[in-house]
């Protein structure tokens, strides 16, 4: 963040939404410097440097974000701190998890803090570095993992890059458990896989892409369970796409596994069939499943048990610029985030309460953060939302550097009006 | 509107058989039926495609495709160029699209294309500039559209309708993009019993889906049907854990008289051909009185040259409307 002299906030008249701190009704919020130091009350001898009138709009936690590619370092021409941070201060983000596919990987502390030195001359959004699991993310060798956690890595994957053998999972989960780092894996079974493209189903014999069978997600996962189980770590699911996949985690966490998950939002929207016509933009990892599966885990979000991330892979057009299975896997999520999160709501698809915690409370909390709620005393990071207003992007009104995004000229629901984030605005229309 | 299809409805691109209509599907047929007579002439060439520039823009090799379509090119009277391109392994899209606006910028009218990746004549259509027309030569699994025209004409001549007929269609199914196009222009040409037979391992998931059954036993899938679909096996097939050997195969699923026997006694036996002979099909059925695998050889090159002239067609329509 940038250094900023004293800095009162009020904001007036908002409906303040939190379900977890069961907030949901009109009241001012009173900032100073970085924390809220008063709601509905102002605190005594309070003077505001600037006023926020917020009538008519919501007001939330500012969102956090388990998966977004940046770019840095290393991949600037696919986004860089500055474009896609932005973007995601746009959506309302104030927190995003960066995967560590930079250039070179994030497998070294002092890539860790280049990317959190970026992020804070950048000043958009809080960026929580995901480090890698193994050196390189070529599964073989063990990271330095408690280095890695000690230079600021909110947790450590390897995502869906795949491990040599399960011994390299064993053997990374065990170390990973001793010292209480969080591990993200995405599964899939790259055997199973067998160098498939989408959802295997009606729409890839159609269509005559190579299929990726469901099992090669639940196969992989049941093994992640096993040795979750086995060496206790904490393991996050991330961007789980069946339906058989969640019936595991659930039955898993009812074991009492300190296992948690969460779905892209794009997994949300799209299924196999909208991969017809050969549209690139469908071409994703991992890939988007039968509208069965889309349904289980729309029910799953609303119920609470899981997360919502972008899976923000921005590329350039040329990435897409080809027949499907020559295409870069990916679409660009995060200017359009908020956007088609609350067309979900207006749709009557998730209620405002569950979208809401899927991208604030339950991220906070498999992260173990002391942020996603609006409460006294902790940070201030919020978003001011219109959800009256719709708005549509095009082309040139993307801050991401990624133009492959899917929902380019359409009309999608509620407007983020200001982004406050650790007591600064960082955005505002 | 389909990408195949210009404003009035007629064809100007040939990508796949799926989505076409019965009307389109026959008038193709009705077209290349009309030029199998100028194909007995001493002079074969007719017009229809004069001081047009036909490309064959092949990135997967196959001479007899590719000499089919420079055939029919010439009997059009168009002038032809053949363009044998290696693939690259690496930023294959780049390439494609390179060379796409390489060969734009020398005014051709029209692209024959074959391509490893399913959907590559879809993708050079919506990318081409308007006017030029693309006929699908074979796309990776998904189709091949004027392979399965072909086989609907042979089809017709022989049994002159397809409402009552019974058609199986035998062997890898899961690689073959001719299966595809074969079961999409039969439904739509009102063929009700359309059978897949073959190993499950080389049967697609949910082939259910395209309005076909499926069978794993030759004697039960053959049961009475008038037409008799072999396709080739491709050797690489016996890796990759999808086939035991070719023996085993071979006992299974291979066409021997013994299992044509299970047919209609007037059944056709057809095969897209190259023929494994002993591997899919045993030599005497293949050369025997109900094959009419060289039927199917002397087919292609009327139907291409009608495919070509219908997208031809089609393209100058929508040019003369540009005009206007």
């Amino acid at each position: 963040m940038k250094i900023m002299p004293q800095n009162n906030i009020i904001i007036k008249n908002g409906h303040v939404f939190d379900p977890s701190q069961k907030l949901d009704g009109v009241m001012d919020i009173y900032i100073e410097n970085d924390r809220i130091v008063a709601l509905a009350k102002a605190p005594q001898g309070f003077v505001a440097s600037e006023t926020i009138d917020a009538s008519d709009k919501m007001i939330f936690p500012g969102f956090i974000d388990l998966n977004a590619f940046i770019g840095e370092p290393g991949r600037t021409h696919r986004g860089n701190m500055q474009t896609e941070t932005l973007a995601a201060a746009r959506s309302g983000f104030t927190s995003i998890c960066s995967t560590p596919d930079s250039k070179p990987v994030v497998d070294s502390a002092a890539v860790a803090s280049l990317i959190q030195d970026k992020a804070r001359d950048a000043g958009y959004c809080q960026v929580l570095p995901i480090g890698a699991l193994t050196a390189n993310l070529e599964g073989e060798q063990l990271s330095n993992m408690s280095s890695l956690k000690d230079a600021g890595c909110i947790a450590l994957g390897n995502l869906e890059y795949t491990f040599k053998d399960s011994h390299v999972i064993k053997q990374c989960y065990h170390y990973a458990a001793g010292f209480d780092i969080t591990v993200m894996v995405t599964p899939l079974d790259v055997a199973l896989a067998n160098e498939g493209y989408m959802h295997e189903g009606p729409t890839s014999t159609q269509l005559g892409l190579a299929g990726i069978p469901e099992s090669a997600e639940t196969a992989s996962l049941a093994q992640h369970l096993i040795l979750c189980e086995e060496t206790g770590v904490k393991l996050h699911i991330s961007r789980i796409t069946s339906k058989r996949a969640l019936e595991m985690i659930l039955t898993a966490q009812e074991r009492g596994l300190p296992v948690t998950c969460d779905v892209a939002l794009g997994n949300l929207i799209f299924t196999d069939e909208d991969c017809k016509g050969y549209n690139s933009l469908m071409h994703v990892t991992p890939c988007y499943r039968s509208s069965k599966d889309r349904q289980a885990l729309l029910d799953a979000v609303n119920a609470g048990h899981i997360a919502i991330c972008s899976n923000h892979k921005p590329h350039d057009l040329a990435a897409k610029m080809a027949p499907f299975s020559a295409t870069l896997s990916g679409i660009s999520v995060l200017d359009s985030f908020s956007g088609v999160l609350f067309d979900l709501v207006k749709q009557n698809k998730l209620t405002l309460k569950a979208a809401i915690q899927a991208v604030s409370s339950a991220p906070a909390a498999i992260l173990g953060l002391g942020q996603g709620s609006i409460e006294v005393e902790k940070s201030a990071s919020l978003c001011i939302v219109d959800l009256d207003q719709s708005i549509t992007l095009t082309a040139k009104d993307l801050a991401s550097k990624g133009n492959n995004n899917p929902w380019l000229n359409k009309a999608l629901s509620g407007k983020v009006v200001c982004t406050i984030n650790q007591g600064h605005i960082v955005y505002q229309v | 509107m389909s990408i195949q299809l210009n404003e009035e409805g007629r064809l100007k691109h040939f990508l796949t058989t799926e989505g076409l209509s019965r009307d389109i599907l026959t008038e193709i047929l009705d077209t290349a039926n009309s030029f199998i007579s100028t194909q007995e002439r001493s002079v074969k060439t007719v017009p229809l495609l004069r001081g047009k520039t036909v490309v064959n823009l092949f990135f997967e090799n196959s001479t007899r495709t590719r000499s089919t379509f420079e055939l029919a090119a010439k009997r059009l009277s168009a002038n032809i160029l053949n363009l044998d391109i290696a693939r690259s392994a690496t930023s294959k899209g780049e390439t494609l699209m390179d060379t796409l606006w390489n060969l734009e910028s020398m005014y051709s009218d029209m692209f024959i294309v074959r391509h490893s990746d399913s959907g590559a004549a879809h993708f050079i259509a919506e990318h081409i500039t308007p006017n030029v027309a693309v006929i699908n030569a074979g796309d990776g699994r998904h189709a091949h559209p004027t392979q399965a025209m072909l086989d609907m004409l042979t089809i017709r001549r022989e049994k002159n309708n397809f409402e009552n007929l019974s058609v199986a269609i035998v062997g890898d199914i899961l690689h073959s993009r001719v299966a595809r196009s074969q079961i999409y222009a039969l439904k739509t040409l009102g063929c009700n019993d359309v059978r897949v037979i073959g190993p499950n391992t080389l049967i697609p998931k949910d082939i259910e889906s395209l309005g076909v059954r499926a069978f794993n036993n030759m004697q039960q899938g053959l049961k009475g049907v008038d037409v008799i679909i072999m396709l080739r096996l491709q050797k690489e097939r016996m890796q990759n854990a999808l086939l035991p050997s070719e023996s085993e195969y071979y006992r299974l699923f291979g066409l021997d008289t013994h299992k044509l026997a299970m047919a209609n006694s007037d059944a056709i036996v057809m095969h897209p051909g190259p023929i494994n002979r002993g591997v899919e099909i045993e030599s005497a059925v293949a050369d025997g009185s109900q094959s009419v695998i060289l039927k199917q050889v002397s087919n292609g090159i009327p139907m291409r040259m009608a495919i070509m002239a219908m997208a031809m067609g089609g393209q100058n329509q929508d040019r003369q409307e540009q005009a206007k």
